[in-house]
């Protein structure tokens, strides 16, 4: 216990701290109220006139998205202004009278330019929503923001706001390449990596506009402005610093337009399939048609039109939102045969004069069925068998290696699984064995059977994208590896500053010894330049041309998917391309003139042939009728664009016939 | 009862005039979240104004519960409470809370969110209170300090962790405050701070940092020599400063510029005008034009434009000041003065220990929020996340704040019941 004295110690020094303390709230609530006198007395006539007079905004400074070119300089995507009339519910002093007079306005066609029932839900909406703006009308016509511009003394709250939007001047081009934009979805917003998208934003929904979003993107800026009563800017505020947008990359592809407009004018939207074009020495597509096509200007549009072109290519039987080139597989069919006797070769089952035990007689006898072959071809030695597609051969072949062996010389080349290509879709394919077999027929209850051997040797089984076809056929030609397929070649930026290159990547070594290359070389050579192969309709006079026909059956009564994959020239090549076309017939006959068309577009740049011409005027045409707004610039830009592009096709091309080496494969 | 009679009403068991500053208090509050978030709330039950009704009438519950308490049972429960909430925080800042922009703070319970930072609060008051009410500090035996460190250490980290610096210097407050009440003079006080203050003035944006560190440096040898301070403590002391100086004017340079600019921004919200900066002049705008006698009820076009993004949470002051201008904003501060005024005489009634470190540290609580807070609003302090006591829209703080209110009755009421000493 305490005595009194301390007691009473205590309790003065109790009395000191509980004054010491309430001194200290004093002093602090004092220097509150003294910085609030002097900002509501002393500067309260600056402060009421910037909160009454001159509102503060906040504007985001859009950041350009990076424009698209092909290999040579010519634009394939970029971006057009786009004018959005909007509301702004700070702004709307009596919206009854704003509404009113927006329901009377008519263009010169006589037409309301409003829907009174999406205005009053927009009304609505600014009642309770008071920041942002609200979208009424969406990508104006120039004569419709004029009539707004002005009406705008009478039209408190309405502005007229700029936006770019995505413009592909070739239209259906390319398109499951390039891919399109749309708004970000509520549903990726919720996702992390798209923390950095605010709602509205338009974000590459496919293709290559979605593979580089981020590159493209570039960065948003801000700068905070006063606007006066009616809501216009009237100036920057003082010691708010502006953040300048920072314009996206801009993409240099590995595209050749010339060829792709070969490609495209081979392949009419009536005909599902695909053509890829690629340099087999590194990569690079040089062309990507994936048919039927859809426009990716319709999204672009204003929503209406965009939901109805929407509506009609995703409910198309035909399915053209799907990149056939990379999404789509097919059994390889005949194509195949070079991948069945490569591994022949080089497991020395066989050399290239080996002939099999049992001549061709029109089929062959296994177990106790019988499978027929497309003719009767004798006996014959491995090149011939390649050059006649003989089916007797391969199945003896097969039934020697097994799948194991014939898988394994095919994953060397890049089958069987997904090669990488830069931009999302693509699927795996599957080169089928016993074990893989069985696992994923397991449900149905199917077994591995020796048999099947004979259906999976001449390509009846597997699964293939063409992009992994062209790849193969490219990279069993150079024996020089496979190389990573790619669209990007350089990222650069608006002023023309190269950021990013694309260095070639091998991603397999797609190594065989030299007589194995030299017989499949021989093989493919045979079947477009030696009387009887069944791929001459791709033979191009001066170049030396090597491929491999496929007629891949798939249902029982449909005619054959039509492959054809081609390699030029044969001594040092520098094209490959691949054609499928769904359900038409003969690769032979039907799909080796459309390889010898994108190839001969590909040598012969200077000689364009008539139908890609007229091809390319009408695609002009086409998506020059969805782009209404500011139609006339458009044309003129358009055509400057191509005759700048133009000389400089000329001078490659002239550069690629002048080059002796080049031609001299013809001969 | 001890030294009863020498304030008003000092000899009712019940402080009415406090109370009467409390339900002002909220009263203020309502009119304000409710003018503040009028235009965004749609049905009147599911509106924010009635929400904080609702936290209010719970909060009334829980803080007659908490009076009702016998006194010596807080002493006995403040450990465990302690500890429990220790937990909470370890929860959410090893991330199993639910994050709320950004920042996880929450933990759900399914029916409600709680924010174990607040009630913390309550339980380091108590702990910190209880430990100190049998245990004197003392500089000169600097041992004393180990176990007040330890409880103010632990939640101080969990809390910075968050990461949620305001809540962490609220634990500060308070303890220098109950450092304070149980035996530390103010030289003592400013020894403790003394390698705190040589940190912040390693910052190079503070003009003359240098001659003041300098300075700084002499003023806490002069104290260390005049108060005759043993050997040992006067120089550890004078090499902790020193070595704080320096560390820290390293660890400066040391930073990135992306990290330095960071800390820039947290202490002058103006360099960055897209986020904090924007608040605080669209904060000040608002209440300098709500001049002497303000816009009148509903009728700030500041606050009712959404100028302001927590208008109703951390920034409810910049409604007061639009809307009621010079006069509202001081009699807000002169209920807020009665409160603490009424609350902080407790002291005066009771001689324990416990009672009067209790009071002490409610009434810092309130303080702090109070001051920092408001201080934000008006552009004196970097923008924190710390709402306004009886004011701000918020369930958890308010029911924090209504606990104190309970407390502080419990200590008048029964304070007189315990008996200790030192």
């Amino acid at each position: 216990m305490l005595t009194d004295l301390s007691q009473n110690e205590e309790t003065t020094d109790r009395g000191t701290k509980v004054l010491a303390y309430l001194v200290f709230i004093a002093f602090s609530f004092a220097l509150l109220l003294i910085r609030l006198f002097y900002l509501q007395y002393v500067k309260y006539d600056e402060n009421l006139q910037q909160s009454e007079n001159n509102r503060m905004r906040s504007v985001v400074l859009r950041a350009d998205r990076g424009a698209i070119f092909d290999r040579y300089g010519v634009v394939l995507v970029r971006n057009r202004p786009s004018y959005q009339i909007a509301l702004v519910p700070k702004d709307l002093k009596n919206q009854d009278s704003v509404m009113a007079r927006l329901l009377s306005i008519r263009d010169s066609a006589g037409v309301r330019m409003f829907d009174s029932l999406a205005l009053d839900s927009a009304f609505q909406y600014c009642r309770w929503h008071r920041s942002g703006t609200v979208r009424i009308l969406e990508d104006a016509s120039s004569e419709q923001v004029a009539i707004i511009e002005e009406r705008s003394a009478d039209l408190p709250g309405v502005v007229t706001e700029v936006e770019s939007r995505r413009e592909y001047p070739y239209g259906t081009l390319a398109a499951h390449v390039l891919g399109y934009t749309g708004e970000v979805s509520d549903e990726q917003l919720t996702k992390p990596e798209f923390k950095d998208y605010l709602l509205g934003d338009r974000i590459g929904q496919k293709g290559l506009e979605k593979e580089y979003d981020k590159e493209f993107r570039g960065k948003d800026g801000m700068k905070f402005i006063e606007v006066n009563a009616y809501g216009r800017e009237v100036g920057l505020i003082d010691g708010m610093g502006v953040q300048a947008a920072v314009a996206g990359y801009q993409m240099v592809t590995t595209l050749d337009l010339k060829v792709q407009h070969a490609a495209e004018a081979a392949l009419p939207d009536s005909v599902r399939g695909a053509i890829v074009a690629i340099d087999p020495r590194n990569g690079e597509i040089l062309a990507m048609v994936s048919s039927p096509r859809l426009d990716p200007n319709i999204f672009s549009l204003k929503r209406r039109e965009r939901n109805k072109g929407w509506a009609e290519v995703a409910l198309d039987s035909m399915r053209p939102l799907t990149n056939r080139a990379i999404s789509g597989v097919y059994p390889p069919g005949s194509v195949f045969k070079l991948i069945t006797a490569g591994a022949g070769l080089e497991y020395k089952v066989v050399n290239r004069h080996s002939h099999m035990a049992q001549p061709c007689t029109g089929g062959y006898q296994f177990g106790a069925r019988y499978q027929k072959c497309w003719g009767k071809h004798g006996s014959l030695d491995l090149v011939n068998a390649i050059r006649l597609s003989c089916d007797v051969y391969m199945y003896q072949l097969g039934l020697i290696l097994g799948m194991e062996k014939i898988n394994e010389f095919g994953e060397r080349f890049g089958l069987g699984s997904e090669l990488g290509v830069d931009i999302p879709g693509e699927r795996s394919g599957w080169l089928p064995d016993s074990a893989s077999f069985n696992a994923r027929n397991k449900r149905l209850g199917w077994r591995w059977a020796r048999g099947l051997i004979l259906n999976l040797a001449i390509g009846q089984g597997q699964l293939v994208t063409p992009l992994q076809e062209a790849v193969m056929a490219g990279s069993v030609a150079t024996g020089k590896g496979v190389y990573r397929p790619h669209f990007m070649k350089e990222l650069r930026t608006l002023d023309g500053k190269v950021v990013r290159r694309y260095e070639p990547v091998k991603i397999r070594e797609g190594n065989m010894s030299p007589e194995t290359h030299q017989a499949l070389v021989d093989g493919m050579d045979s079947v477009v330049n030696h009387p009887g192969g069944t791929g001459k309709r791709a033979a191009i006079p001066g170049i030396r041309v090597g491929g491999k026909s496929g007629s891949a059956e798939w249902k029982k009564g449909e005619k054959t998917h039509a492959w054809f994959v081609a390699v030029a020239p044969l001594d040092d090549p520098q094209i490959a391309v691949a054609v499928v076309q769904e359900a038409v017939g003969g690769g032979g006959a039907l799909s080796a003139p459309l390889c010898r068309k994108v190839m001969e577009a590909y040598f012969f740049k200077d000689r364009p042939s008539p139908d890609s011409l007229a091809h390319l005027a009408q695609m002009k045409k086409d998506s020059l009728a969805l782009l209404r707004y500011g139609g006339s610039a458009k044309h003129d830009s358009l055509n400057a664009a191509d005759r700048k592009a133009q000389p400089k096709i000329h001078e490659s091309a002239s550069v690629a016939k002048s080059d002796p080496k080049k031609m001299e494969g013809g001969r | 009862m001890r030294g009863s009679g020498k304030f008003i009403g000092t000899s009712m068991k019940i402080d009415w005039l406090f109370l009467l500053a409390v339900a002002l208090l909220m009263g203020f509050g309502f009119v304000l979240v409710y003018s503040a978030t009028v235009t965004h709330d749609l049905v009147w039950y599911d509106s924010r104004w009635f929400r904080q009704m609702v936290y209010f009438v719970g909060g009334c519950v829980l803080a007659a519960v908490f009076s009702l308490v016998k006194i010596d049972y807080w002493r006995r429960l403040a450990f465990p409470l302690y500890v429990l909430t220790i937990f909470g925080l370890a929860f959410v800042a090893l991330g199993g809370g639910d994050s709320a922009k950004g920042a996880g703070r929450w933990i759900n319970l399914g029916f409600i969110k709680l924010q174990p930072s607040e009630f913390a609060k309550i339980a380091y008051l108590l702990a910190l209170s209880t430990w100190l009410s049998k245990h004197r500090v003392s500089l000169s035996k600097l041992s004393s300090f180990i176990v007040p460190g330890i409880i103010f250490i632990v939640p101080f980290l969990l809390v910075l962790k968050q990461p949620d610096l305001s809540t962490a210097l609220v634990f500060t407050a308070v303890t220098l405050v109950e450092f304070f009440w149980a035996g530390l003079s103010f030289w003592e006080l400013f020894l403790l701070l003394s390698p705190v203050l040589s940190v912040m003035l390693s910052y190079p944006q503070i003009p003359y940092s240098q001659i003041l560190w300098g300075l700084l440096i002499i003023v806490v040898f002069l104290t260390l020599f005049l108060l005759r301070f043993n050997k040992k403590i006067f120089i550890a002391l004078l090499c902790v400063d020193i070595i704080a100086g320096y560390a820290s004017t390293m660890a400066w340079n040391s930073l990135e510029d992306h990290q330095r600019s960071r800390v820039m921004t947290f202490l002058d919200p103006m360099r960055d005008p897209k986020g904090a900066g924007y608040q605080v002049i669209q904060s000040k705008v608002a209440i300098g034009s709500g001049g002497m006698t303000g816009k009148g009820f509903g009728e700030g076009s500041q606050t009712n434009l959404s100028f302001l993004p927590e208008e109703h949470t951390d920034f409810i002051f910049s409604v007061l000041g639009e809307q009621f201008g010079f006069v509202g904003a001081l009699a807000v501060l002169s209920l807020y003065f009665l409160l603490l005024w009424r609350a902080i005489s407790i002291c005066r009634l009771h001689f324990a220990p416990f009672v009067n470190l209790v009071v002490a540290g409610a009434c810092t609580i309130f303080l702090f929020h109070i001051v920092v807070n408001i201080a934000m609003t008006i552009g004196l302090m970097p923008v924190t996340g710390l709402p306004l006591p009886f004011l701000s829209y918020g369930g958890s703080f308010l029911l924090t704040c209504m606990m104190l209110v309970g407390l502080l009755i419990n200590m008048r009421y029964q304070g007189g019941e315990i008996e200790d000493n030192y």
